[in-house]
Formats: structure tokens, C-alpha cells, sequence
């Protein structure tokens, strides 16, 4: 583990490290660590200059602390008794956490999270982190910060499952080969990134961990089998690795630019012709994914790459259409 | 020389301490020794110490003094009230609960990591089940900020200057949105903030106290339609019958409801859902490719049948 070594970083522990040990008086240096994330021989230094700062006539009793046989000791405090305000930065990175964390299955917007939000969204609407008149904060129980998490209805079950260990049968929809196969899954891990919800689990067809789309999740069903729960796994560190992932290059119309705002692009430029449309290159799943956009778009999307995309996608059109009975 | 952390929280207690504020001159001889005896290298020394505590959110703040034999000389205090954090008054249970929300979300920042610190509480150790990845912005801070002090702001976005009243931020589909009022285009307005052109730097923040926010705004309203929405609203209108093949229908059932389903068979089921809008109910049915067809009204159909007739002749080369 390892501790913040810079001057801004440590004064930065300090300041919230020394109204806590204010509060319990006496504490084992083992617990502060562990605590703030960082080693023992860290807390002990820092809290040892700190021991020596003051200002004439009360050096020394400012700040009343010193570490003795692995236990930290407080005397009376008279500096540094209250944490910090949160800077903005925090406040918004709490605030989105605790709003994100009442999306997700299982919150009860009545239990101590929603409290706790409530509370804070009032601080922090209100003098947290700004001077506010105090009449515009009233009808804001938000503080600006709202989450939309949509999550498929399979979802709570299988988030269940990761907790309880319990192996499922399902039907799972692969859109690259536009087909449903039914597979046995043990749920580890549920989680959303980007918009959309995943199961990691181990998969009894490959034998290995996938991470499968819930929404593509036609069914799912108790096998009646159930595996040790694994609590070490969580969410993968870098779910999308865009750069492996193949690109095209297409120009939009003004009533297609609805494209930029709702998948991640590379690169958006204007158009000199025509006026106001947009040069953009994205990333693409799958040829299926970005057939279906271009048909998506109509006569508002060309597409300059790659060369073989134009015809992927009229082969789907001609498909569709023959259900329209037009061909 | 002194420790630097050592310089700096004698400093901090030094201006949190005092009632009138301080002159550089009168900073140097109460920390005697601390800070160096040459008038440059003095003044480059403080502002370094100035500006790291500022970083991490001291308030400290100055004032420039009128007349008398010390005019025009700059002042410095902390003030006690904005540098405490305000009691929240926060259950053991409440604590834990957002400790465990902080474990459950990954920004990529760690900061509500630092801001349960000062909470009082630690480091959650639990590994829920089920977590959540929420990307984490350097604009964020600074709109929430103004929402919350109902700032306006200015930023320049796809190569136009805006100047907008905000009223919230969304996330939605894995992209932070503002919406507010925007004064040129004067009405209601949304921006992805990832898209804002000069990032956190371009952002210029208003006079607190400038607007009101409607009572009745909620963000996952506002936003614009949404074709993952559909089959969710309530507007009367035209309702189109849609006939979904049986390798959609069950997804297609969990989206819309099974109140929509008007028929059912081996051929898989048929759907009636808003067509009202019609961009968005296009753009849904062709997501579905030909595991979808629309069977009435007649006009719906045929707007879908010319859509894919252009699009198979005009734009893929």
C-alpha cells in the first residue's frame, strides 16, 4: 500500500486524519493505517512534524499528539478539531457515487443511503460548497446531480445469484450470429459501464469467465445448483478496449448528428459540403451493429469507410424489406 | 530549512488563527525562520504555500487595504466558518451506507474516497455483488457547483460560444448531460459535457443567486426523446401494431411490457406502442432489423418501407 508522499498530499491525510484521532483520543497506529491507506511508518512520521507545528507562545500544544509503543495518543485538541469542507470535486465525486449506488439493485430509497443522500444533497444544495440564497435551494432535494441506471428486468435476479452463488440456465441472444443459445452460467459479478448492464460469470460451454450483456438475456432460470460464492471478483479494470476494436468513417446530416451525442466517437469534424453535416469516425462492434445504424440513419448517413460497409448493410435492407413483401 | 508540511500547517493555523488578517511581512516574523530573508525569494516561497493550500480546498482569502501608511498592501485570513466542514449530522448506518456506495462505484477519481474521510468515515472493505462504473469529469464539479449556487455559465460547444442557466446534470447511457436554459436559443436546452469544446478551462461561471430553477424540473424528463424510451409514455396519439419474430419477442416484451402485447403465436407476438414520434419509433423498429415489421396504420408502414427504399439506393455508395 501506499501513502500520498507530497507535501499537499500529506498536509492533505493530516487535515482529515487529525480530527478523527481527536474524537477517539487513542488508537492503535496499525488501525490509522490501515484506516487512510497508508503504512505505518508514514502515519508515524507525519504525525510527528505535525506534533512540532505551532505558532509562539503555544508551540507544542497546538496540536497535542504522540505515537508511543504502536499506540496513537491525543491530548486536548485546539487546532484542526473539525475536517475540511469537501471541495467541489468531492462533493460531486460523493454525490454521483451515492446517487450511481441507488441505482443499482437492492437500494432502498427509504434506507440509510437515501438518508444519508438527503442529507448530504441539503449541505451541499445549501452551503457545502457555495453561498447560496436561501430561498432557491427548496425545491432541490437533487443538489444538480441526477443517475439514470435503467437496468433490464433480469437484472435483480442476477445480481442475486452473484450473491448467493446460484448457477442458471439461459437463453442468451448473440447478435453476431443473430441467434439464441441456451448455456449454464454461475454469476460472479454484476455491473453497468457505459450505459449498459453485464453479467461476469463462469461459463459452462467455454469453461471459462464471460462477461455476457443482460439485456441479450432472453431467460434465465435456477438450475437448482449452487458454487461457492467468489467475492474476490469485481467489475473488469478496463471493460472496453476501444482501440482494438475496428473503426468506420461516415458523414452525418443535421438529423443524424443524434449519432455523436449517444455513441463514443474518435474524431468529429465539419463538413465544408455539404453545409453542416459532420465527418465522424467511431468505433464499430460489429458489421451487424454498424449495418443497422447506417439503416438506422437513411439518407442522412454516407459512409466513406470501410469500403464494404455500404453493401453489408443493403443486404440487411433487402431482408427487411422482403417482410414488407418489396424486394 | 524547515519540512514543507511542517511550513504549511503552521501557516494554515496561523491564518485560521488570527482575528485581523496578515501582510506577507507580518506572516514571515511570526513563522520566524520559515521562510526566506530575501523579499523575492520570500514572496515566491509564500505563493507557492498560497497556492498548495488552495489546491486542496483552504479558503484562504485576501483583501487589499485602503489608505494610511499601508495602502495598497495585500492581507491575508482564513475564515474558520468556511473552512469547517458543516455538520451532517450522519447515522453510524448512513455512514456506512455511503462508504458502501463508494466501494460500489468506480469513477476513476478516488476522491469520494477522500470525501468519506472527512466525513469521518474509512475505507469500505466490503466487494458488493453488483457495481457500477461512472466516468468522472473535471467539468462536473464546476456545473454541479453552479446548479447549486444557480450560476450561469458560458462555454463554447461544437464552435459556438453558449450561455446557459443550468438546472441539473444527468447521467444517462454513459454520458454526463447538462440541461438548463439557454439564453441565445432561449428555451430548454441539453449538452453531453464530454463534448464541451475547451473542456473545464472553458468553462466561465456566472454571479451566484442569478436564476431561479423551475420547481417542477426533473432532469430524466427533460431529456429528449429517447428511442430506448419508447412504449413508456403516456401520449395519445397514433399507436402503431408491430409483429416482432419469436428470437425478439421475449426482450422485446421485457421492454415494452407485456400490457402491449396484443397477440401472441408460433409466428412470435405483436406489439402496439407510440408512433407519435415518428424519428425515434423508426429508429427503434430498425434497430430490431427484420426481426420486426410494422403492420399498421397503413402510413406508418409505408413511411418505413420509402425510409429503407432511399437508404438501400442513395447513401451506400
Amino acid at each position: 500500500m501506499s501513502g500520498p508522499r507530497n507535501a499537499q498530499d500529506r498536509l492533505r491525510r493530516l487535515l482529515v486524519m487529525l480530527p478523527w484521532l481527536m474524537e477517539v483520543g487513542q488508537v492503535p497506529l496499525a488501525d490509522v493505517a490501515r484506516r487512510y491507506g497508508m503504512t505505518e511508518s508514514q502515519v508515524q512520521k507525519d504525525l510527528e512534524l505535525v506534533a512540532m507545528c505551532g505558532l509562539p507562545p503555544f508551540v507544542d500544544e497546538m496540536i497535542d499528539v504522540f505515537v508511543d509503543d504502536g499506540i496513537v495518543f491525543v491530548g486536548i485538541p485546539r487546532l484542526f478539531t473539525r475536517p475540511l469542507r469537501l471541495t467541489a470535486p468531492e462533493a460531486f465525486s460523493l454525490l454521483a457515487s451515492g446517487r450511481a449506488a441507488m441505482e443499482l439493485p437492492g437500494a432502498d430509497p427509504g434506507g440509510p443511503l437515501g438518508r444519508g443522500l438527503d442529507k448530504l444533497a441539503a449541505a451541499l444544495g445549501e452551503a457545502g460548497v457555495a453561498t447560496l440564497p436561501a430561498d432557491t435551494s427548496r425545491s432541490d432535494d437533487t443538489a444538480g446531480v441526477v443517475v439514470d441506471l435503467a437496468r433490464p428486468a433480469l437484472t435483480d435476479d442476477l445480481a442475486e445469484a452473484a450473491a448467493s452463488g446460484d448457477e442458471l440456465s439461459i437463453a442468451y441472444y448473440s447478435p453476431a450470429r443473430d441467434e439464441v443459445n441456451d448455456r449454464t452460467i454461475v454469476p460472479r459479478h454484476v455491473f453497468v459501464e457505459s450505459g449498459n448492464w453485464y453479467v461476469l460469470a463462469d461459463d459452462g460451454r467455454s469453461g471459462e469467465r464471460r462477461t455476457f450483456r443482460i439485456d441479450r438475456i432472453e431467460s434465465a432460470a435456477p438450475t437448482g445448483r449452487a458454487m461457492a460464492v467468489d467475492e474476490t471478483v469485481a467489475a473488469p479494470e478496463r471493460f472496453f478496449v476501444d482501440a482494438d476494436v475496428p473503426r468506420a468513417l461516415i458523414q452525418l446530416a443535421p438529423d443524424a448528428q443524434w449519432v455523436i451525442e449517444e455513441y463514443p466517437t474518435d474524431e468529429v469534424r465539419p463538413l465544408e459540403a455539404p453545409v453542416g453535416w459532420l465527418e465522424v469516425r467511431l468505433p464499430v462492434s460489429s458489421d451487424r451493429w454498424l449495418a443497422k445504424l447506417l439503416i438506422r440513419l437513411g439518407a442522412s448517413v454516407r459512409v466513406v469507410e470501410p469500403d464494404d460497409a455500404g453493401a453489408a448493410a443493403r443486404v440487411l435492407v433487402e431482408r427487411v424489406l422482403a417482410n414488407y413483401g418489396q424486394t | 530549512m524547515v519540512d514543507r508540511v511542517e511550513r504549511l500547517t503552521n501557516l494554515l493555523a496561523l491564518l485560521l488563527e488570527t482575528v485581523e488578517p496578515l501582510s506577507l511581512t507580518q506572516i514571515a516574523g511570526e513563522l520566524e525562520g520559515q521562510y526566506p530573508e530575501a523579499d523575492l525569494a520570500r514572496r515566491a516561497a509564500f505563493e507557492r504555500d498560497k497556492a498548495a493550500l488552495r489546491e486542496i480546498g483552504i479558503p484562504i482569502e485576501t483583501e487589499v487595504v485602503n489608505g494610511g501608511p499601508y495602502a495598497g498592501q495585500t492581507r491575508y485570513r482564513i475564515d474558520r466558518r468556511s473552512y469547517e466542514l458543516a455538520d451532517l449530522d450522519l447515522a453510524p448506518d448512513e455512514m456506512r451506507a455511503l462508504q458502501v456506495a463508494v466501494a460500489a462505484v468506480r469513477t476513476g477519481s478516488g476522491l469520494g474516497q477522500d470525501a468519506i474521510w472527512k466525513l469521518g468515515g474509512g475505507i469500505g472493505d466490503e466487494r458488493p455483488a453488483v457495481s457500477a462504473v461512472v466516468p468522472d469529469r473535471p467539468e462536473l464539479p464546476i456545473i454541479r457547483s453552479a446548479v447549486a449556487a444557480r450560476s450561469p455559465i458560458e462555454f463554447s460547444y461544437r464552435g459556438a460560444r453558449r450561455r446557459l442557466d443550468p438546472w441539473g446534470l444527468l447521467l444517462r447511457g454513459g454520458f454526463w448531460y447538462v440541461i438548463g436554459h439557454d439564453h441565445d436559443r432561449q428555451g430548454q436546452r441539453t449538452f453531453r459535457v464530454d463534448r464541451f469544446d475547451e473542456g473545464a478551462n472553458g468553462i466561465d461561471v456566472g454571479p451566484p443567486g442569478s436564476y431561479e430553477r423551475p420547481p417542477s424540473f426533473d432532469p430524466r424528463a427533460a431529456f429528449p426523446a429517447d428511442p430506448k424510451q419508447i412504449g413508456h409514455t403516456t401520449d395519445e396519439g397514433i399507436e402503431a401494431h408491430i409483429r416482432i419474430s419469436p428470437i425478439r419477442a421475449a426482450a422485446v416484451e421485457r421492454e415494452v411490457g407485456s400490457e402491449r402485447v396484443v397477440a401472441r403465436d408460433e409466428d412470435g407476438i405483436v406489439v402496439t406502442v407510440p408512433a407519435s414520434n415518428l424519428p425515434a419509433f423508426r429508429s427503434w423498429v430498425l434497430g430490431l432489423l427484420e426481426h420486426a415489421v410494422v403492420l399498421e396504420p397503413p402510413e406508418v408502414r409505408a413511411h418505413i418501407v420509402d425510409w429503407l427504399t432511399d437508404a438501400s439506393v442513395e447513401p451506400m455508395r
